[in-house]
């Protein structure tokens, strides 16, 4: 039983996918109806199983996303980062029983926490850690190693300059494309009005082309 | 503003950056390497319900 399970007090079933197999959760729990998600998160405020359930299903791809995106990989694999995510969720769902709505979206409480994790990460020695590969279970349907190479090395540059970025503005461009958020989420997470969002979003990715068009000279 | 905007929207939707001067973007090509490499990792899901 996972410690998710624990804290929710029920039994998973646990499944193996990609993250992008969860872009339509990821879309219901953006987009959609903000009182659609209220209401579930209402509901699962109270307890409700299948609000619970429903909600850390659109919630979970979101944040492992955006702690892949902030730890990277460890010796080539993100285990690191998709146990941090599982931190978070499990943070989230202890948390649940004392959430009040104050009117912010349920993602802004959600990735508070999510980047306070990530934090504790980043300043702890568990990076160091080298987890044991797993086997796979079947066929690799994914793309061939030189596409694989190539894209590795692009995702790394694109970390490394992000790095370098403000910390406001990595946090900006992680929450707006990697994990998915409007405009008007991302302001929410970060304190900003949407339209903050938008003209901070655009220095920043001013900024990125900047350094890496720095770099290509170079 | 608001092409960035529409472009980062696009990156958020997962849809492919093609129209205009963003397809040959340096910074879009690498945030889109970024979002393809954390998107196409696998993961174990924890689907929760109900003990039967």
């Amino acid at each position: 039983m996972t410690t998710c399970a624990i804290v929710a007090g029920i039994m998973p079933n646990v499944t193996e996918g990609r993250v992008a197999d969860a872009a339509t959760g990821v879309r219901l729990a953006t987009r959609s109806d903000e009182s659609d998600l209220r209401e579930l998160t209402s509901l699962a405020v109270q307890g409700d199983r299948t609000a619970i359930e429903s909600l850390l299903g659109h919630l979970r791809p979101m944040v492992v996303r955006y702690c892949r995106a902030r730890l990277g990989r460890v010796s080539g694999h993100y285990h690191i980062a998709d146990d941090v995510a599982q931190e978070v969720c499990i943070a989230v769902l202890s948390a649940l029983p004392r959430y009040r709505d104050m009117g912010r979206p349920f993602a802004s409480f959600v990735f508070g926490i999510a980047s306070h994790k990530v934090a504790d990460a980043l300043r702890s020695s568990v990076r160091s850690a080298v987890p044991t590969q797993d086997l796979p279970d079947g066929p690799d349907d994914g793309p061939g190693p030189e596409e694989t190479v190539v894209r590795y090395i692009e995702a790394e540059h694109a970390r490394a300059l992000l790095s370098r970025l403000p910390d406001n503005q990595r946090e900006l461009l992680i929450l707006r494309v990697v994990s998915g958020l409007s405009a008007e989420e991302t302001g929410n997470v970060l304190g900003m009005s949407p339209g903050a969002v938008r003209v901070a979003q655009h220095r920043a990715l001013a900024r990125l082309r900047q350094m890496a068009d720095l770099e290509s000279i170079a | 503003m608001a092409r960035t905007d529409a472009v980062l929207d696009a990156l958020a939707r997962r849809e492919s950056v093609t129209f205009g001067v963003e397809a040959g973007d340096v910074a879009v090509r690498l945030l889109g390497a970024l979002i393809a490499d954390v998107d196409s990792h696998r993961l174990s899901s924890v689907s929760i319900t109900p003990s039967t």
